[in-house]
């Protein structure tokens, strides 16, 4: 492909149909190792940045102290990614030695990980923050201790912004995995970087698409999992077949039975 | 509620294992090489492009038959190539002739005696119209002066002395008596573009201040990142000027190009160059890739040339 010429869908079509990208060998990554590796890069930083920043948001929310660290996360969104990952990987890879490329693994997931903390922080945060006073009051009347109040009532709650957090969180995750091909490993940046250096414009082309199909693919998973774990009673989507409320549901038994 | 959260979770576990394996099989493919010759121990690093360059992994196999184990896109030459050599994360690498690390960490060059590394001359590539009798005169004599060794001791200066490429460049022009002042390029008007690395910067500087000498009206843009950004404003005409590497801007513009030797490439870049661009002359400078390995990998296996990683290990 000449640089600047026409590109035909039909040869991004072909690069991604040929099975031969498919299959690694021991010489060459193909793409379904590519994809698992880059699966596995965004795991381990969405795990990691869950496990941070899902207590310390529900918790920030529940007391509501220490809120400055939500405008600390928030602040930390500016950070360039690539640069603090190169600053990293020039501080951190000298210290490895031999095949090992933990030197450049734990830059990748410090960076990413920086990336999922912020919207997954701050939504927990804002979804137990704004958890109607008037229920968190009755549920405290009712006897219930802080943790149970946090994990029964402000959890649930919160549940549909906790999950647009992580969503988020995970969205980017999965576009910025693609710079661990920046610092020598693989990913599905791989093809978009290579193809660019060799020239070879359907590959990064393939590249990019693969990455955003990934994402869609993980998207439409947690909507799934959102969907059934969030109470159908903050959803709006209990007694869906009568109309979109229950309080309409009634008013249209009585409708009916008064025309009857 | 809680029947949900558990079948969630299940289905979450699932797939994390599920996945998780995936990315344990990619990463497990390192070892076993066929063949168990040298090579197909190792692990080379480079480039991305040098994967599919017809002087990259597919020359070295052709031409020495060499096959490599496993293959690790460092970077273009540049550090990240040079520290996964030396902390062992890499066996060989393809790193440039000029490079100052080479000398600075004792690594091993390979030496290249079936002339599988296409030349790369330094070469500035000009807009024709630009290209006036006077410009020529002042840039040949450049060209004429630049060697390998004089510009590894310029990159040398920049990447470890931290000095500034534009005073390094005016030093290198002095001791070779080029910073005479001048008319011959009274009333031409160039930008002269450059790379994003520490050499091409200091050609483009060399370039620009013997011009400025000489009466021309410079603007500069340098540390411009690829080819595929600055190529196509060089062929357009909003850059004039740029250093160039004759087999890297040939495989650039033609992707099937064969020539090796400096002369054959040389000539079939003037060929293969658009109507508005034009080669000057190539300079002796040359900044080819190389195979390089460290000293106790050279020491280890009795390595000489690349041919010499072919042999049974």
């Amino acid at each position: 492909m000449a640089p600047g010429g026409a590109l035909v869908i039909g040869d991004v079509v072909g690069w991604l149909t040929d099975p031969a990208h498919w299959q690694s060998t021991p010489f060459d990554t193909g793409i379904l190792g590519q994809l698992g590796a880059h699966v596995w890069f965004c795991l381990i930083a969405l795990v990691i940045a869950l496990v941070i920043s899902l207590p310390l948001g529900l918790w920030i929310g529940h007391t509501g102290k220490a809120t400055w660290l939500v405008t600390v996360a928030n602040a930390v969104r500016a950070l360039p990614t690539v640069g603090v990952l190169v600053l990293l990987v020039v501080i951190i890879a000298p210290n490895f030695y031999g095949r090992t490329n933990a030197g450049y693994l734990i830059p990748t997931e410090i960076v990413l990980v920086l990336l999922a903390v912020p919207p997954i922080l701050s939504n927990a945060y804002a979804g137990v923050q704004n958890v109607s006073p008037a229920v968190r009051d009755a549920a405290f009347g009712m006897g219930m201790t802080g943790p149970q109040v946090l994990l029964r009532v402000e959890l649930p709650n919160a549940l549909p912004l906790i999950f647009s957090g992580f969503r988020s969180a995970t969205l980017q995750v999965i576009a910025t995995a693609t710079i661990a091909s920046y610092v020598t490993l693989g990913g599905l940046g791989r093809f978009i970087y290579d193809g660019l250096a060799q020239q070879d414009y359907p590959q990064m082309i393939s590249g990019g698409l693969l990455v955003a199909a990934l994402a869609l693919a993980a998207d439409l998973l947690l909507a799934l999992a959102q969907r059934y774990t969030v109470s159908r009673g903050i959803t709006g989507r209990a007694g869906r077949q009568a109309g979109s409320d229950s309080r309409v549901a009634v008013l249209n038994e009585e409708l009916a039975s008064e025309t009857a | 509620m809680k029947t949900k959260l558990i079948a969630v979770a299940a289905i979450a576990t699932t797939l994390t294992m599920g996945l998780s394996g995936c990315g344990s099989s990619s990463s497990s493919s390192s070892s076993s090489g066929s063949g168990g010759t040298i090579a197909s121990k190792m692990i080379f690093g480079g480039p991305p492009e040098f994967k599919t360059r017809v002087d990259g992994i597919p020359g070295l196999e052709k031409n020495y038959g060499v096959t490599f184990g496993k293959y690790t896109v460092t970077d273009t030459g540049g550090p990240v190539t040079v520290n996964a050599l030396k902390r062992g994360q890499v066996d060989a690498v393809d790193l440039f002739t000029t490079d100052p690390a080479i000398a600075a960490n004792d690594f091993v060059i390979l030496e290249d005696p079936k002339a599988n590394f296409a030349a790369q001359n330094i070469v500035p590539i000009v807009s024709k119209d630009k290209a006036t009798p006077g410009v020529r005169q002042v840039l040949n004599g450049i060209q004429s002066k630049l060697t390998t060794d004089g510009l590894g001791k310029m990159i040398g200066e920049v990447a470890n002395a931290k000095k500034d490429p534009a005073d390094v460049a005016k030093g290198w022009l002095t001791d070779n008596s080029l910073d005479t002042t001048g008319s011959s390029a009274k009333g031409v008007s160039l930008t002269v573009g450059s790379a994003n690395f520490p050499e091409n910067v200091i050609l483009a500087n060399i370039y620009a201040e013997a011009l400025k000498a000489q009466g021309a009206s410079i603007q500069t843009k340098l540390n411009i990142g690829s080819r595929e950004k600055y190529y196509p404003a060089l062929e357009k005409g909003s850059l004039d000027l740029f250093p160039e590497y004759t087999g890297t801007i040939l495989t650039y513009i033609d992707k099937n190009a064969t020539a090796t030797s400096p002369a054959d490439v040389y000539a079939a870049l003037t060929k293969a160059l658009p109507a508005n661009l034009v080669a000057l002359d190539q300079a002796d400078a040359q900044d080819s890739d190389a195979v390089v390995v460290t000293k106790a990998t050279a020491a280890k296996y009795g390595l000489k040339t690349i041919a010499d990683l072919a042999k049974k290990g």
